[in-house]
């Protein structure tokens, strides 16, 4: 566990967190050796001569301010080492996640790193500020109280120490035994809180069904799947439960009893063995509570597991020695990408000369958004390249290469803030008169006319509170001021009511002007003005030339223009 | 026709509260005898452990006894300690079981109760909530019960009770003894009042805060990575989370060094060496002053550390407690929303004329969205409605399957207000396409034939085909079998077209189609009209329409603005009557033509 949070952290925070862990252990042995103390004191008081009892009080009590002072100090030192790490943890998460391939960013991956970087990261650093000052305490206390016996009767310390290995086997085999069950837990877990969204989300149609509450079957067998995966949880952890009581319970069964037969023996003093048996209770306690703590501590290590695949998973490598692309053409060199088990791009090849213009069509889940991906390098290919400018884009730093592309989206994701910071994002050292001239051109202005705060207009978390017409006009007046020699639009036009969709198109006019660009639309309207098509599907180029010359053509490229096109004619005659 | 609806609307917040509680009350009640099992076991068990430290003082008292040593009682003592050591363990471990299967019960009830409840709210309810915050409710904030309902019945009470027979036992051996042994935990209790200042919980507020500014970063920084990283220079989002991270450890560490001191000092008031300490110095001195046979003075060194453990559990457990209480909060709100009322007696419609007279709807904002539309859709025939965005036009749509309902006037279908029509058979009156596509991770026919459960195989292929996804169906590694989202995951057009396909399957007489700001595709777009014509005859049909083709074939227009209808009539009529239509079938046409015209034609 504790390798395991140190290999998170990362050599900074290591000694540090060795260094307290060594405080704690040893305050844990003199709360232990403080306890030996009680033998004299004991003897003195139950053997008659209450008077000799006052040094030895002394000492302990001497000893007692010693281990207060030792526990303030290692707590504080946990607590410090525990806020350091946090603060750490959360700068090497934030850099790592900005590091991450856009790829890797799916919609499942959002849920679940809001969640780790914001509570998760949180439960696993408590472990140091804590957990792990009990933990210790619970473990070294006791062996120290052992020896301490030992050293008072070899006998009744040789039968406590039996318990020691045992201890250690049930512990081993119950974090073993609950690792799986708790492994299950969570995935079933998961799947209902699946089947939770699912129901929520679909419910006019499962009212229409009437299928609601457990009349909704899929959701109440997962309701049921993760109660009984609970329960198999329970049923893991308590024999170990059960078999650390019964250990440290023969335990003080068997010294009780080898007391009181050396005891009635003659071979050790009454009051002695009394003060050992007292020592023998204070033993029993911190043992028992192990696995309490134990169960605590699986909880954070399951966080720190995850943040630890996080934290291992690779960026896209950056080149050493990074190459200028010459020019602003692109190409497709027989690439193959693979998503999964999945082949989305098939040896696919086609270029796109400096200035001109790709469409790309196909049915949807053909993998004609995954080709701009790849222009852009969220992802790396499996084989073949994508080249800008002649040059391989993974032999391009991803500042130049950035630098070069802005990309449309279907959906415009906004940041909280005014509009005009987000404009600015396009480039943040752009003049004042350029973003207006670039709001202009995308028909923001009449949009911030609108609105009542105007320019300094906040546009809420993720832009809600724009429409996604407007939404799209800031990412185009975003991409207008940023000036990139490519552009790559991502379905653009798709989703629109007519009014946004007039201005929506005037600005992509003015951005795609004089530019590289390759399209991916549904609108065949709009495919039309492009001077090269691509017609895709599975994951392969099957048709390829001008609008005019594929319609003539009359393969599936007609198929999709004649079906788009066909009624609109016969709605408007 | 008036429905008393308004009575209802007036009812509390706190009767509502009263109400949940109820039903929490009512949810734990058949669990009745398991938590007193739960209960009786775990005191017995805790009680049975006081027997081998009774034993070791017994112990004392006879070997401490003066003259020659019963070796009988001796043993007797053991055997009893022995055994009540058994008793503990056998006991504690049954309470605990029981107390954990219990557990996953009551989350299952729970879990049910919220589905259902869910099952029952108006479907508007949703759409101003976060779906995740909600399967929150259902998944984690069940699961946080866990500590109240595991742990706090039997861990607690036997904190309590423990110590109290402890306590008489040791006032039995020696009062004085026993109020010094008190010492310790007196000093603990006295340091409580300190850690519930007005600081500290200043301190605790801004620790919630912080916490929930890291929280919303993180979520911004994540959901707006494409941006960061297609902008370069975007380094805004990921600034402000690791400033929010800051911000969070430094309140984090101030709050913990304002506890710390405190909670540092309540520890060691109660760790085992103080407490020894405290005992063993009063207990010499009343040894010394002969006022304590020392035999007397064994009970305390063992039953006096117990004495803490109320406070301890007090301290240790509240955290959870307090975190279990907050989700406790969130599970009753939602079990408090008040279910979309059910008439007590329903009636049936006649016919499927749908009418809606002075209808007005405001959302709980108080912004009017509707204000008096009055309408009536005909039988066999479309009705249109065109507007901008944010008229209101979706919010109409939703009131025909009783998303919602009105705030003033009615919604009737076939002479029936729609809140006396029972909910199945406004359901199977009504079906409905709108823009959201939701679809279920099960099979494609499942999936199709969500509203109809009990449809053929046949009937779901043959809407297929009319939704003209048949074939795509065909191309899925297990056809109509193939599990959507495991086995395969359909486009959002495709999605579109399974969505029709369920319309078409539940063959309902009224048909509410949101057209959607964009079916994804041609093929789609096709769907959709081939749907509509194979649906006309005696339907009641109502379309929001977003495309020209769609609002000239329809029979009536009506075009909304700002929650009134503006213009309504035959689509001809309208076009020569030069008004809000005209205008809005102009704009609509420059935009296909500006999509549309070639690029040399076009005037720059």
């Amino acid at each position: 566990m504790i390798r395991m949070l140190l290999r998170v952290l990362g050599d900074e925070y290591a000694r540090a967190m060795r260094r307290t862990v060594i405080l704690m252990t040893i305050t844990a042995v003199v709360e232990g050796l403080s306890y030996a103390l009680l033998v004299p004191v004991l003897r003195a008081l139950l053997g008659g001569t209450p008077a000799d009892a006052v040094p030895w009080l002394a000492a302990f009590g001497a000893v007692v301010a010693l281990y207060a002072v030792l526990r303030y100090i290692s707590d504080l030192s946990g607590m410090r080492v525990g806020t350091t790490m946090l603060r750490g943890m959360y700068h090497r998460l934030g850099e790592h996640l900005a590091r991450l391939p856009l790829g890797w960013y799916n919609a499942g991956r959002i849920g679940e790193v809001s969640i780790l970087a914001s509570r998760g990261l949180l439960q696993a650093m408590g472990v140091a500020a804590h957990l792990l000052a009990p933990f210790i305490s619970a473990l070294v206390t006791p062996l120290t109280i052992v020896a301490v016996m030992a050293a008072f009767n070899w006998r009744i310390g040789l039968a406590a120490s039996l318990a020691v290995p045992l201890v250690a086997v049930i512990q081993g085999w119950t974090a073993r035994a609950t690792a799986v069950a708790d492994a299950e837990r969570h995935e079933r877990d998961t799947e209902a809180t699946g089947r939770v969204i699912e129901y929520l989300q679909a419910q006019p149609v499962l009212r229409a069904g009437g299928r609601t509450g457990e009349r909704f079957r899929l959701l109440d067998d997962s309701l049921r799947e993760a109660q009984r995966a609970s329960r198999r949880t329970v049923l893991s952890v308590l024999p170990g439960m059960i078999g650390l009581t019964l250990v440290v319970q023969a335990m003080f069964t068997v010294l009780l009893t080898l007391g009181a037969y050396l005891a009635l023996g003659g071979s050790i003093g009454a009051a002695e063995i009394l003060a050992i048996l007292v020592l023998a209770a204070r033993c029993a306690d911190p043992l028992l509570s192990l696995s309490d703590i134990g169960g605590k501590l699986r909880g954070a290590r399951s966080e720190l597991a995850r943040l630890e695949t996080v934290l291992r998973t690779e960026p896209l490598p950056e080149p050493p020695e990074p190459i200028q692309p010459a020019h602003h053409g692109l190409e497709f060199d027989a690439v193959t990408f693979r998503y999964g088990e999945r082949t989305v791009l098939d040896k696919v090849s086609l270029t796109v000369p400096e200035g001109q213009r790709l469409a790309v069509v196909g049915p949807s889940g053909t993998g004609k958004s995954t080709l701009l991906q790849l222009l852009a390098r969220f992802y790396d290919v499996d084989s073949g390249a994508v080249r800008v400018g002649g040059v391989d884009v993974r032999a391009i730093s991803t500042e130049e290469l950035t630098a070069r592309i802005a990309i449309v989206f279907q959906d415009v994701y906004l940041f909280d803030g005014t509009i005009e910071d987000n404009v600015r994002l396009g480039r943040p050292d752009a003049d004042e008169v350029e973003v207006r001239a670039a709001a202009t051109a995308a028909r923001l202005d009449e949009v911030i006319e609108r609105l009542p705060g105007g320019w300094a207009t906040n546009v809420g978390e993720g832009g809600t509170l724009l429409s996604g017409g407007e939404r799209q006009r800031v990412s185009i007046a975003r991409a207008l001021l940023k000036d990139a020699p490519i552009v790559l639009l991502d379905e653009v036009t798709s989703a629109l009511d007519p009014v946004n969709e007039v201005a929506v198109h005037e600005g992509i006019e003015r951005l795609m002007a004089g530019r590289t660009v390759v399209m991916v639309a549904h609108r065949m309207r709009t495919v039309q003005r492009a001077d090269r098509v691509v017609f895709l599907d599975g994951g392969r180029i099957v048709e390829e030339g001008g609008h005019d010359e594929l319609l003539d053509h009359g393969g599936r490229y007609a198929d999709f223009w004649n079906i788009s096109m066909a009624p609109s004619a016969q709605g408007r005659g | 026709m008036t429905i008393p609806i308004d009575e209802d609307r007036r009812t509390t917040t706190t009767d509502l509260t009263r109400l949940a509680e109820r039903s929490m009350t009512r949810l734990l009640r058949p669990h009745l005898r398991g938590f007193t099992a739960v209960v009786l076991l775990q005191v017995v068990g805790a009680l049975a452990g006081l027997a081998p430290l009774l034993a070791v003082v017994e112990l004392g008292r006879a070997l401490l006894a003066p003259g020659p040593v019963d070796h009988d009682h001796v043993w007797t003592v053991v055997i009893a300690g022995a055994a009540g050591l058994l008793v503990r363990l056998l006991f504690t471990a049954a309470s605990s079981g029981i107390g954990h299967v219990l557990d996953g019960r009551v989350q299952l009830t729970f879990r049910r109760q919220l589905a259902a409840s869910l099952g029952r709210v108006p479907i508007g309810w949703f759409s101003r909530r976060r779906t995740g915050e909600l399967a929150k409710v259902v998944g984690e904030d069940v699961s946080a019960v866990h500590p109240f309902i595991a742990h706090a019945p039997g861990e607690l009470v036997a904190a309590f009770v423990v110590p109290l027979v402890s306590l008489i036992y040791l006032f039995t051996v020696d009062w004085r003894l026993t109020l010094i042994t008190l010492i310790p935990v007196v000093l603990a209790m006295a340091l409580v009042p300190l850690l519930m200042l007005p600081a500290r919980t200043r301190e605790q507020e801004a620790y919630d805060a912080a916490m929930g500014r890291i929280a919303s970063s993180v979520v911004e920084f994540v959901q707006g990575i494409s941006v960061v990283k297609a902008f370069g220079g975007g380094e805004r989002a990921h600034r402000t989370f690791l400033t929010a991270a800051d911000d969070f450890v430094s309140v984090f560490s101030r709050w913990v060094r304002g506890m710390s001191v405190i909670a540092a000092g309540m520890q060691l008031a109660l760790s085992p060496p103080f407490v020894l300490l405290v005992v063993l110095v009063g207990g010499t001195a009343l040894i010394i002053s002969g006022g304590l046979a020392p035999a007397d003075l064994l009970p305390f060194p063992l039953l006096g550390l117990g004495l803490t453990a109320p406070v301890a559990a007090l301290g240790h457990g509240f955290d959870d407690l307090q975190s279990a209480g907050r989700a406790v909060n969130r599970i009753k709100d939602v079990l408090a929303v008040r279910p979309l009322p059910e008439p007590t007696h329903p009636r049936p419609p006649r016919g499927h004329r749908v009418e809606l007279r002075g209808v007005r709807f405001a959302y709980d904002t108080g912004h009017e969205v509707l204000r008096g539309i009055d309408l009536v859709l005909e039988p066999g025939t479309v009705t249109a409605v065109v507007g901008p965005s944010g008229s209101g036009k979706s919010t109409l749509a939703q009131l025909l399957p009783r998303f919602f309902d009105p705030t003033h006037g009615s919604v009737l279908l076939g002479g029936v207000d729609l809140r006396e029509i029972d909910n199945r058979e406004l359901y199977r009156q009504v079906s409905f396409v709108f823009q959201d596509v939701r679809l279920l991770r099960a099979s494609v026919a499942d999936n199709i034939a969500l509203a109809v459960p009990r449809a053929g195989r046949h009937d779901v292929v043959r809407v297929a085909r009319l939704a003209g996804i048949h074939d795509r169906v065909l191309r899925l590694p297990r056809g109509y079998d193939t599990v959507l989202g495991e086995e395969a995951k359909l486009s959002g057009g495709e999605a579109q077209r399974i969505s029709i396909a369920r319309a078409l399957l539940a063959d309902a007489p009224v048909l509410v189609l949101d057209e959607a700001t964009s079916f994804a595709d041609p093929q789609t777009e096709q769907a959709v009209r081939r749907a509509l014509a194979a649906l006309q005859g005696d339907r009641t049909i109502l379309v929001i329409a977003h495309r020209l083709e769609t609002v000239a074939d329809a029979d009536t227009v009506v075009v909304l603005e700002d929650g009134a209808i503006v213009e309504r009539g035959v689509p001809a009529d309208l076009l020569t009557r030069d008004g809000r239509f005209a205008a809005f079938w102009r704009s609509h046409q420059s935009a296909e033509t500006h999509g549309g015209a070639p690029r040399g034609d076009e005037p720059r």
